[in-house]
């Protein structure tokens, strides 16, 4: 079978999803056989097709102003600490 | 007193005074209790819906006003939020997040007087075909427990099915509230792109995904599209429905209506779906409706363009999981940022963790262009294609699934296998299409649906044809 996912492919790409992989086998395997179910698409003749990009006018987008919500959500938070929320030290 | 009753004959047995809502309500509990220990529809259950149910009576018995629903009891899939309830997902990143505000159709239906029951079980963010996936445990088919009951929207359609709510929305991505309502024998809409409002869903595939109505009729369906379709100033993806009345004509038929046939969906199917279609077909034709086959060669190419351009969505809707501001109970102490962010999101079960893999694979650098930018181009052509059909026939049918429920486990580790029970479905998905599953036939007790499926903003039509071809069906009750 032609590997076209490696195991060092999934890292580098687990690692930007931010994703902890401990076992490579499942998902290499896995996840390889979805890519290759994908490589239908070079059969679809799509060489002539454009891609439409779909365009909004300003004024039909909501207006950009504050909604006061009545409970201060920020309260319900996790790690709510006073007025911010705690997150882990960066090294 | 019956729980197998449908919503528009709930209303109208409450109306005229012969049940009270406390008395279904307390039933439905009682029934919940009773099956949803083996079924496991539910991730929750509301335990003050007796009392909701009493206020109800009250407003009743004072002739005060009280909304359409009269204290139905209405299930959401556990991805819809539901102020002050637990909204997991099915996910253990979610495990103890309970949302601080309504999406917009609960508060559109709470607003009716409808009840909340309970949240329905999923696949881990809608991420899958039969509930396997949930990190809660999977739910079982009422018409055979050994038997998955679709998914991802599973749950909803088991509680409908098993009498266990009138009611449930889910959400359709792929085919999520089609494919397991054609699995539990009940109706399952994905109405236009559009037209239901999706805030307060809680988001995997943006550009397609769409909350939908399990019901027992395809009426129940018209009545709740009378609640909650139409703009929403939350949602800048809503459309102006102009009030549209789902429920007036609803018994309009299909006479005189072209009905076409997609023949990329019924190749290939198992022999009693394929036969259930022909038999579909056949009614319609006895309803005066004009049968014609059609071609749409880019369905062959649909279900790889869903899931790249689902798992690309994906991977970036999902990246807000951190566990810092909302998640599990996972003390910050000891770690540095991002190890803290990676072991977190370690709790992301098996089939997300693939999907996020795939979903920073398909659009990266050097990638692109193979995967996801020929992914947006199938969605254009094919909706052109099907476009150019849809002048020439008013509706289009098929067989929801192409194949029979089947047992747990069966597909499990086949991720191929998996993805092409979604085949028939996703089109509607990609081209912002409204399709419904409606329940038609039994092959040794395992249900069957049929798709029909329409031109944008004509969700109306399909709710016609879609009851035209119920009227025909002789169904036998859930032998639970």
């Amino acid at each position: 079978m032609n590997q076209l996912v490696s195991k060092e492919e999934i890292d580098r790409v687990a690692k930007l999803m931010r994703i902890e992989i401990d076992d490579h086998v499942v998902h290499i395997d896995r996840v390889q056989k979805m890519i290759e179910y994908f490589d239908i698409l070079d059969k679809a003749g799509l060489e002539s097709e454009e891609l439409i990009i779909q365009e909004q006018k300003f004024e039909d987008l909501r207006e950009d102003k504050h909604i006061p919500y009545n409970e201060k959500l920020i309260d319900k938070l996790k790690n709510y600490k006073n007025s911010y929320v705690r997150a882990p030290k960066m090294v | 007193m019956s729980l197998a009753i449908s919503a528009v004959d709930y209303v109208t047995e409450i109306k005229n005074g012969n049940i009270t809502v406390e008395e279904f309500i307390s039933k439905t509990i009682e029934r919940i209790k009773k099956i949803d220990g083996k079924l496991h529809a539910f991730l929750s259950v509301n335990e003050n819906a007796i009392i909701q149910a009493k206020e109800i009576d009250r407003k009743i018995k004072a002739n005060e006003n009280v909304g359409k629903c009269m204290g139905m009891p209405i299930s959401f899939k556990d991805n819809i939020c539901v102020k002050g309830s637990k909204t997991t997902c099915a996910s253990k990143v979610l495990e103890d997040f309970v949302s601080p505000y309504d999406a917009t159709v609960v508060t559109k239906l709470k607003s009716e007087d409808a009840i909340i029951i309970g949240k329905t079980n999923m696949d881990e963010f809608a991420m899958g075909f039969t509930t396997e996936f949930s990190a809660f445990g999977p739910s079982r088919n009422p018409w055979n427990s050994e038997y998955v009951p679709g998914g991802s929207s599973g749950g909803s359609a088991v509680a409908v099915s098993a009498l266990e709510s009138i009611a449930s929305l889910g959400s359709d991505t792929g085919g999520s509230v089609r494919n397991p309502a054609s699995f539990c024998s009940v109706v399952g809409f994905k109405p236009t792109y559009g037209l239901i409002s999706r805030y307060g869903l809680i988001s995997y595939s943006n550009s397609i995904e769409q909350i939908g109505p399990l019901t027992r009729t395809v009426k129940d369906t018209a009545f709740l599209l009378n609640i909650i379709a139409g703009i929403d100033s939350n949602d800048n993806t809503t459309v102006d429905n102009k009030e549209e009345n789902y429920l007036n004509d609803i018994d309009a038929g299909v006479e005189g209506k072209t009905i076409g046939i997609i023949s990329q969906m019924t190749k290939g199917v198992d022999k009693e779906v394929s036969s259930a279609t022909k038999n579909a077909v056949s009614q319609f034709e006895k309803l005066g409706a004009k049968i014609e086959e059609v071609s749409i060669d880019m369905v062959e190419y649909s279900v790889a363009s869903y899931y790249i351009i689902t798992a690309t969505e994906a991977g970036s809707n999902l990246a807000r999981y951190d566990n810092i501001r909302y998640g599990f109970d996972f003390d910050l102490e000891g770690y540095e940022f991002n190890s803290y962010i990676s072991k977190a999101r370690k709790n992301f079960g098996p089939e997300v963790t693939r999907r996020m893999i795939l979903g920073g694979f398909v659009p990266s650098a050097g990638h692109a262009g193979k995967y996801f930018l020929k992914a947006l181009k199938v969605k254009n052509k094919l909706t052109s294609e099907i476009n150019d059909v849809l002048k020439k026939v008013d509706l289009l049918v098929a067989p929801t699934v192409p194949i029979l429920p089947f047992k747990f486990g069966e597909k499990i580790d086949d991720p191929v296998a998996l993805f092409l029970i979604d085949f028939n479905t996703v089109t509607a998905n990609l081209t912002g299409k409204p399709a419904i599953s409606v329940p038609f036939e039994l092959s040794n007790g395992l249900p069957i649906g049929i798709q029909i499926l329409g031109k944008e903003m004509q969700d109306k039509l399909v709710l016609q044809a879609a009851h035209a071809l119920e009227k025909t069906t002789n169904l036998p009750e859930v032998p639970v």
